[in-house]
C-alpha cells in the first residue's frame, strides 16, 4: 500500500502532467477551465466598468469634452459587448465549468478537450475584440449593430470588422461549450440523481445551454450575412437593392432576447443555491422553480420583437408580442416570491454570498416592474431607447445577472481555494456596490423618462437632465472603490483567506461532501444520490424528511461499484487512486489559436490581400492539422 | 478538513478498491490510434454514449441555423429589384433579350434524388458495420455479400455526396454565366448562401465519410465502430432532410 | 477589529442622495418630459403609467417588505432553532401565479385600446409633414404647403400632425418628448405617426433622433414649434416662396407672393423667382423656451477672425455662394446656381432659429465657424469642410484650392442672413 503526501492544491497530477504555465495552457480539468473563465471574465469585467466610468464622466455635465463622439460610440459600443459576451456569459461558464460536474456527481465535463478549446476561443476571442480599443480603432456600431448602419456604406473602416468577426468567433466558443455542458447534464448525473433531483443551479445552466444552442445559429447566421455584405459585397443588408433592414433587427433579437435569459438564469440558479443553504431550509417550491425556469427559457424565443415596437410592426404585432412579454413575467415573479419564501421561517445567516443574493431579489424586482411598464407598446413609444431601459436593464443585470455572480463566487470561494473570502470586506463590498448601484442607475429612470435618448455622447444644458446626470456620474464613480474591495479581497483570501473545510456552509449538494478545494478526480466513490439534498440526508436528515426519497435498491446502477452517499475528506492524485483522468494537452489552445488567426486574416482581407491569404491560410492549416491529432489522440492514456 | 490534515497518512483501501471506475465519459474517437486498445466501458445516465448526445443537441443547433437562413430566403422572395429571377422571366437589362427562369427544376430534381440515394447508402453502410461480425449465411451470394461490406456502402455514399456537389458546382456555373451571382440581386444573395451553406454541410459530410473509409481500410470497421459511423450517419440524413426543405421551398413552390 | 461603524450605515450616508433625487424629480423644470399632457397621446400615456405604477408601487411595496421582515424576523441569533422545513405551498404559488395575472390584466386592456387607437389612420384634415432623415439633420416637408425646411419643423396648435417617416442613409427615430410617442425611420418603408398638439398654445420644444445613427447621433436634435393658425398659415406662405436677392424693399413684396403650384421645395426647378413677402411670421425667439436656445460650445481650437462679420457684403457673398462647394450640396430657391438637394434646403435659412440640427444658434458668428470647419464644430459632419488651411476630413490635408477665407466667409455670412 503506498504511503502519500496528499497534496494541498491541485496541480495538476494527470498523466503527462506539467508544471507552470503549461499546466494551464494544456489543462482539460473542468475546475481548472473554471478557474480561468473566472479570472479572465473578471479582468474583463474590470474592463468594461472601467470603459462605463469614462462614459459617465463625459456624460457628467452638458457639453463636456472628455471623449471625442467617435470615443464614446465606440466606448459604448464595447462596454456592451464586453458585459454580455466577455463579462457575464463567461462569469456564468465559470460557474458551469466548475459546478456542474461537481453538482452533478461527475469527475469531468462530458468533452473535457472541448471544454478546453471554448475556453481559448473565448479568451482568443475577446482579446480579438478587445484589443482595437487602445487604438481607438474599436466597433463603434453599438453591440446591436443594427443595419445599414454597421455595413460597409456607412461604417466603411475596420471597426465594424472587428465587432462581426470577433462576435462569431466568441459564438464558436458558446456554442461548444454549450454542446458540453447540454451532453454532461444529460448524461453525466451521479446514479439516483434524476432531473428533479438536480441542483437548482445546474437546473438553470441547464435551461441556458438549451438557449444557446438554440439561439446563437440565429446570431451566427446574421452575422454571416453581415459579414458578408462587408466583405463580399452581397446584398443582405443592402438596402439599394430591396434589402430591408430590419431582418437584421428581427435575426439580432430572436438571438438577443434568449440571450438576456442566457445571462440572468445562470445568476437565478446560483442564488437558488445560496439562500436555501443559508436560511437552512430547502428551496421553496423546487420543481415550480425548475418549471419556471424552463418556461422562461420557452418564452423567452417568443418575445423578441418587444425590442421593436417604434420600428412600425403594426398594431397586431405589437399585440402579440406585448402581450407574450407581459406572460414572461409571471414566471419571473414566481421565482421571487419561491426566493422570499425559502427564507421566510428560517434561520438566516447574512454572509457576504447571502447579502447579494438578498440584494438580487430586491434590485431585480425593480428591473422586473420596470419591465412591465415598456412591455405596453404605446407606452414604450415614449421609453425605447431612453435612460428609462438603460435604468431597467442595469436593474436586471447588473441588480441581478452581477449580484447573483458575485453571491456565487462569495459562496463557491471555499470551495475553489479552501479559503473562505474576508466576510467584513465582502461586507463593505456589498453595501458600497448596492449603494452605488442605485446611485448609478436610479436616477436613469427620470432622465429618460424627462426626454434624454441613450447612446448619446454629449447633450445640452437646460434639459432638464443635469441633476440625474451628475447623480449617475457620482455613482459610477463609487462603484470603483467597491469593485476594488473585491478584487483585493478575492486575491488575498486566496493566500490569507480562513481555512475552509469541506462543506463551507453547511449546503445540501454533492460539490461540499469532497474536499476544498476538490481534487482533479473530483469523487474518489461516486454517490448515490437518494433525494434533492444528499448531503442534508447525512447530516440533517429532519429538513430533509419531506422531499421525495429513493432506497438504494430502486436505483440502477448498472455493474457499477458505486456506493451510498458519503463524504470525502482526504485529497489524492487520480494515479494514486488508478482513476484514469484525461490527459493534459494543448491541442484544443493550438486549434483554437489556429481559429482565431484564420479570421484575422479575414479582417486583413480588405486592407492586405497577402497578409490576408496568409492568415487564413496558417490558421486554417493550424485548425485542421491541429483538430486532426487531436481527434486521434484517445482522450485518456490507458493504465 | 482541509486535504493537507491528511499529508502521510495511507490511504484507505476501501478508497482505492472502489475509485477506480471510469467515470467520465471518453470522447476519444475510434480513431486509429485508439482502435486497437481495450474498449472501457463507460456509465452513463442515459446508457449512450456522450457523442450520441452531442450530435443531437448539435443536430437541434443545425435546424436553427438552417431555419435562419430559409427564412431569410423566403422573406426575401419576389423581393429582387433586379433579374435573374428564379421563377418568372427577365430582361436582361444589358441586351434587352428576355430570359427564361433561372431555376433549372429538372437537374436540381436529379441531383435531389442523388442525395436521397445516398441516405440509403448510408443505412446499408451502417447496417453492414453493425453486422460485421456475423458471418454470412451459407451460400451467401454476391447480393449478400454487396450488403455486407462496408466499404462498398461507404464509397456509394460518398460517392453519391459527391454528385450531389458536382450537381451543384455545375448550376453555380451555369448561373454565373446567366448572370447570376452573390452580388446581383436579393436572390442571388440569399440563393447562393443558403445552398452554399448546405454544400459546404455535404462537404464537410463527405470528407467524415471518407475519414470512416479510410480507417476502414486500414483496419476494417467493426460493430465497436458503430457508433462513430452511427454519428455520422445521423448526420448524414440530417443533411440530406434539410435538403428535402430546400428543395421544396426554393425550388417547387414557385413566387 | 473596529465595529465602531458597520458598512450597512453606508445607507445612511446615501440617504441624503436619494432625497436630492427625490427633490429634484418632483421640484425641477422638465421641458422634455414624457409626461407634459400637450397631446392626447401623452395624457392617455400618462394615465396608462399612473395605472402601472400603482400596480407596480404595490408589488414592489408587497414583495420588498416581505424581504424585509423575512430577513429581519429570521435572521440567525444563538440559539435559534432548527427552522421548520416547509417544501412549498400549492395554494401560495399558485396565489403569487394568479394576482400577477390579474395585475397584468389590468395593464393589459389599456395597452391593447392604445395601441390600435395611436396606429389608426390620422383625421383626414391633418397637416401632414413628410420627414426625411440625414446623417445628421432632419429635412421637413410640408406637400400640402410647398414646404421644404430643415431642422425646425413648425406645427399648428390644436390640428392634427401627421408624419410620414423616410430616412435616406441609416435608420433614426423621430421623437418630441413632450408630445408623443417616438417613430424609427426605415429604409424601404415609410411609417406613419401623428398626434394633435391640442393644448400647447404656441411653444417650442426639442426633438431628438432616438435611434443610433453613427458618430453625431447626439447632435441630432430639431426643434418644433406649435403656432396658432393664422401664424402658421404666414410661415408655410412665406416658406413656400423663393428666396430673392438682393432682397426687395419691404414695400414692393406684398403683391409678390403667388405661389407656384409646381413648387416641390428642392427639386423645383428653380423658376423666375417670386419675391418672397417680408413678413412671414417666424416664431419668436424671446417666446423660445430656455432649452430650446443651443448651447453647445464652438471647439477651442477652431479660429475665426470675428471682426470681420461686421464688414461682410452680402452681393459680394451672393457671388462668391454661387460659385464656391456650398452649391454641390444646397438648394436655395431663387439662387439658380444652388439647386442640389443633398444638403438642408437654406431658402429662408436665416428665418430659423438654430444650425447644425440644433447645435448652435442661428448667428453669423456661428454661421461662420460652421462654414469654416463643420466637421470640427460637429463631428463626422457631411458638410465639406471649405476654410482655407482647414484639415478636409476625408483627405486629412489641408483645404487649398477652392477652400474660402475668413473675409470670404463673412461675405457669404451676410448673404445668408438676408435669407429671411
Amino acid at each position: 500500500m503506498a504511503t502519500v503526501a496528499a497534496s494541498p492544491t491541485y496541480a495538476s497530477h494527470a498523466t503527462g502532467e506539467k508544471e507552470g504555465i503549461m499546466a494551464w495552457l494544456t489543462t482539460t480539468d473542468h475546475k481548472k477551465i473554471g478557474t480561468l473563465y473566472l479570472h479572465t471574465s473578471l479582468f474583463f469585467f474590470i474592463f468594461g466598468g472601467l470603459e462605463a466610468v469614462l462614459m459617465r464622466w463625459q456624460l457628467m455635465k452638458p457639453n463636456m469634452t472628455v471623449v471625442t463622439a467617435d470615443q464614446f460610440n465606440q466606448l459604448f459600443t464595447m462596454h456592451g459587448t464586453t458585459m454580455v459576451f466577455l463579462a457575464i456569459m463567461p462569469l456564468s461558464a465559470a460557474f458551469f465549468n466548475y459546478l456542474i460536474p461537481l453538482q452533478l456527481g461527475a469527475r469531468d465535463v462530458a468533452f473535457p478537450r472541448l471544454n478546453a478549446f471554448s475556453y481559448w476561443v473565448y479568451l482568443f476571442g475577446g482579446l480579438f475584440i478587445t484589443i482595437p480599443i487602445f487604438g481607438w480603432m474599436a466597433p463603434n456600431g453599438g453591440w446591436f449593430a443594427y443595419a445599414p448602419l454597421s455595413g460597409r456604406t456607412y461604417s466603411p473602416g475596420i471597426n465594424m470588422d472587428f465587432w462581426v468577426l470577433g462576435i462569431q468567433i466568441l459564438g464558436v466558443s458558446s456554442l461548444a461549450a454549450a454542446f458540453n455542458f447540454a451532453t454532461t447534464v444529460i448524461n453525466l448525473r451521479a446514479p439516483g440523481m434524476n432531473l428533479m433531483r438536480m441542483p437548482m443551479f445546474t437546473w438553470m445552466s441547464f435551461v441556458t445551454q438549451f438557449l444557446i444552442i438554440l439561439a446563437f445559429p440565429v446570431i451566427t447566421i446574421a452575422l454571416v450575412f453581415l459579414q458578408f455584405d462587408r466583405f463580399f459585397g452581397t446584398n443582405f443588408y443592402q438596402v439599394s437593392a430591396g434589402a430591408d433592414p430590419l431582418l437584421w433587427q428581427h435575426l439580432f433579437w430572436v438571438f438577443g432576447h434568449p440571450e438576456v435569459y442566457i445571462l440572468i438564469l445562470p445568476a437565478f440558479g446560483l442564488v437558488s443555491e445560496v439562500l436555501p443553504t443559508n436560511s437552512k431550509k430547502p428551496l421553496f417550491g423546487y420543481p415550480v422553480m425548475a418549471y419556471s425556469g424552463i418556461l422562461i427559457g420557452f418564452l423567452g424565443f417568443g418575445v423578441w420583437a418587444h425590442h421593436m415596437f417604434a420600428v412600425g410592426m403594426g398594431p397586431i404585432g405589437d399585440t402579440v408580442f406585448s402581450l407574450t412579454t407581459m406572460l414572461i413575467a409571471i414566471p419571473t415573479g414566481v421565482k421571487i416570491f419561491n426566493w422570499i419564501f425559502t427564507m421566510w421561517g428560517g434561520s438566516i445567516r447574512f454572509t457576504a454570498a447571502m447579502k447579494f443574493a438578498i440584494g438580487l431579489i430586491a434590485l431585480f424586482t425593480i428591473g422586473g416592474i420596470s419591465g412591465i411598464s415598456h412591455s405596453s407598446p404605446p407606452s414604450d413609444l415614449q421609453q425605447t431607447d431612453t435612460y428609462y431601459i438603460v435604468a431597467h436593464f442595469h436593474y436586471v443585470l447588473f441588480g441581478g445577472a452581477i449580484m447573483g455572480i458575485f453571491s456565487g463566487i462569495y459562496h463557491y470561494f471555499p470551495k475553489m481555494y479552501g479559503r473562505y473570502m474576508n466576510e467584513t470586506l465582502g461586507t463593505w463590498h456589498f453595501w458600497l456596490n448596492f449603494i452605488a448601484m442605485n446611485l448609478t442607475f436610479f436616477p436613469m429612470h427620470f432622465s429618460g423618462m424627462l426626454g434624454m435618448p441613450r447612446r448619446i455622447y454629449t447633450y445640452d444644458a437646460n434639459q432638464g437632465w443635469d441633476t440625474f446626470n451628475m447623480i449617475s456620474t457620482a455613482g459610477a464613480f463609487l462603484l470603483m472603490p467597491a469593485t476594488l474591495i473585491f478584487i483585493y479581497n478575492f486575491f488575498s483570501s486566496k493566500k490569507g483567506g480562513e481555512p475552509a473545510p469541506p462543506n463551507a456552509w453547511d449546503a445540501a449538494t454533492l460539490e461540499w461532501s469532497i474536499p476544498s478545494p476538490p481534487p482533479e478526480y473530483n469523487f474518489a466513490k461516486i454517490p448515490v444520490v437518494h433525494s434533492r439534498y444528499p448531503l442534508w440526508d447525512l447530516t440533517h436528515p429532519e429538513r430533509t424528511k419531506d422531499v421525495p426519497h429513493t432506497d438504494a435498491g430502486m436505483v440502477h446502477t448498472g455493474e457499477h461499484d458505486v456506493v451510498d452517499m458519503h463524504i470525502e475528506t482526504e485529497t489524492f492524485t487520480a494515479k494514486q487512486l488508478g482513476i484514469p483522468m484525461p490527459s493534459a494537452t494543448i491541442k484544443p489552445f493550438w486549434t483554437a489559436l489556429g481559429m482565431v488567426i484564420m479570421f484575422t486574416g479575414l479582417l486583413m482581407m480588405p486592407h492586405n490581400k497577402t497578409a490576408g491569404y496568409a492568415g487564413i491560410g496558417v490558421g486554417a492549416a493550424m485548425l485542421v492539422g491541429f483538430l486532426y491529432a487531436w481527434l486521434t489522440t484517445p482522450l485518456e492514456e490507458h493504465h | 478538513m482541509r486535504a493537507a490534515d491528511s499529508a502521510g497518512r495511507p490511504i484507505p483501501s476501501s478508497v482505492l478498491s472502489l475509485g477506480a471506475q471510469p467515470l467520465v465519459s471518453a470522447n476519444a474517437h475510434a480513431a486509429p490510434a485508439h482502435g486497437g486498445h481495450e474498449e472501457h466501458h463507460h456509465y452513463t445516465t442515459t446508457g449512450l454514449d456522450s457523442r450520441k448526445i452531442a450530435i443531437w443537441a448539435f443536430i437541434g443547433s443545425e435546424c436553427m441555423l438552417f431555419a435562419s437562413l430559409i427564412s431569410t430566403y423566403l422573406i426575401y422572395k419576389g423581393r429582387s429589384i433586379v433579374g435573374p429571377f428564379p421563377h418568372t422571366a427577365w430582361t436582361n437589362p444589358q441586351t434587352g433579350q428576355v430570359m427564361k427562369p433561372i431555376l433549372n427544376i429538372p437537374v436540381t430534381s436529379a441531383s435531389t434524388f442523388v442525395l436521397l440515394m445516398s441516405s440509403l447508402a448510408m443505412v446499408l453502410a451502417l447496417a453492414a458495420v453493425e453486422n460485421k461480425d456475423k458471418p454470412l449465411p451459407a451460400g451467401a451470394g454476391l447480393g449478400d455479400r454487396m450488403l455486407a461490406s462496408s466499404k462498398l456502402w461507404l464509397w456509394a455514399t460518398c460517392l453519391l455526396g459527391a454528385g450531389f456537389l458536382a450537381f451543384q458546382a455545375y448550376e453555380f456555373t451555369s448561373f454565373v454565366h446567366e448572370g447570376l451571382t452573390i452580388k446581383t440581386n436579393l436572390f442571388g444573395s440569399t440563393f447562393f448562401t443558403l445552398t452554399g451553406f448546405h454544400g459546404a454541410h455535404v462537404t464537410a459530410g463527405v470528407i467524415w465519410l471518407g475519414t470512416l473509409l479510410a480507417i476502414d481500410y486500414k483496419r476494417g470497421l467493426g460493430p465497436k465502430d458503430a457508433l462513430n459511423v452511427d454519428i455520422a450517419a445521423l448526420y448524414w440524413h440530417f443533411v440530406d432532410v434539410v435538403w428535402i426543405a430546400i428543395f421544396t421551398l426554393l425550388y417547387l413552390i414557385p413566387d | 477589529m473596529t465595529r465602531n461603524f458597520r458598512p450597512r450605515q453606508l445607507v445612511r450616508a446615501a440617504l441624503p442622495a436619494l432625497l436630492l433625487l427625490a427633490i429634484a424629480a418632483c421640484g425641477g423644470n422638465y421641458p422634455n418630459s414624457t409626461f407634459l399632457p400637450n397631446t392626447e397621446f401623452n395624457r392617455d400615456l400618462t394615465a396608462t403609467w399612473n395605472t402601472m405604477m400603482f400596480w407596480g408601487t404595490i408589488v414592489f411595496v408587497v414583495v420588498e417588505v416581505i424581504l424585509i421582515v423575512a430577513i429581519v424576523r429570521y435572521r440567525r441569533r444563538p440559539g435559534t432553532p432548527e427552522p421548520k422545513h416547509v417544501h412549498g405551498n400549492t395554494l401560495m404559488e399558485i396565489t403569487w401565479t394568479v394576482l400577477p395575472l390579474v395585475v397584468l390584466g389590468i395593464i393589459a386592456v389599456p395597452t391593447v385600446r392604445y395601441i390600435w387607437k395611436y396606429q389608426a389612420p390620422a383625421p383626414a384634415d391633418a397637416l401632414k409633414v413628410q420627414v426625411i432623415g440625414h446623417q445628421w439633420w432632419w429635412e421637413f416637408k410640408y406637400p400640402q404647403y410647398n414646404v421644404s425646411t430643415a431642422n425646425e419643423v413648425y406645427l399648428q396648435a390644436g390640428r392634427a400632425v401627421e408624419f410620414e417617416l423616410r430616412t435616406v442613409d441609416v435608420i433614426h427615430s423621430f421623437w418630441i418628448p413632450a408630445l408623443g410617442g417616438k417613430r424609427d425611420l426605415i429604409n424601404n418603408k415609410t411609417n406613419i405617426l401623428w398626434f394633435t398638439p391640442d393644448s400647447t398654445g404656441e411653444q417650442s420644444f426639442i426633438g431628438s433622433c432616438n435611434e443610433y445613427c453613427g458618430d453625431s447621433h447626439a447632435n441630432m436634435r430639431f426643434r418644433a414649434y406649435t403656432v396658432n393658425a393664422a401664424n402658421f398659415e404666414s410661415w408655410a406662405r412665406h416658406q413656400a416662396a423663393n428666396a430673392v436677392f438682393p432682397p426687395p424693399p419691404p414695400a414692393a413684396t406684398e403683391a409678390a407672393t403667388a405661389v407656384p403650384a409646381a413648387n416641390t421645395g428642392a427639386t423645383q426647378p428653380a423658376p423666375a423667382p417670386a419675391a418672397a413677402p417680408s413678413t412671414g411670421f417666424e416664431f419668436p425667439r424671446e417666446q423660445m423656451g430656455a432649452h430650446t436656445l443651443p448651447s453647445t460650445p464652438i471647439p477651442a481650437s477652431l479660429k475665426f477672425n470675428e471682426a470681420l462679420l461686421a464688414n461682410g457684403d452680402a452681393t459680394r457673398g451672393f457671388e462668391t455662394y454661387s460659385r464656391s462647394l456650398c452649391i454641390g450640396c444646397h438648394t436655395i430657391r431663387g439662387n439658380p446656381a444652388s439647386r442640389s438637394p443633398i444638403g438642408p434646403d437654406l431658402t429662408h435659412l436665416a428665418s430659423r432659429h438654430t444650425i447644425a440640427a440644433g447645435l448652435f444658434p442661428n448667428d453669423a458668428k456661428h454661421l461662420a465657424y460652421w462654414i469654416k470647419n463643420a466637421v470640427a464644430m460637429k463631428p463626422g459632419a457631411k458638410m465639406q469642410v471649405v476654410g482655407k488651411g482647414e484639415i478636409d476630413a476625408v483627405t486629412k490635408k489641408p483645404v487649398a484650392a477652392g477652400g474660402l477665407t475668413d473675409e470670404q466667409i463673412a461675405d457669404i455670412v451676410a448673404y445668408l442672413r438676408t435669407l429671411k
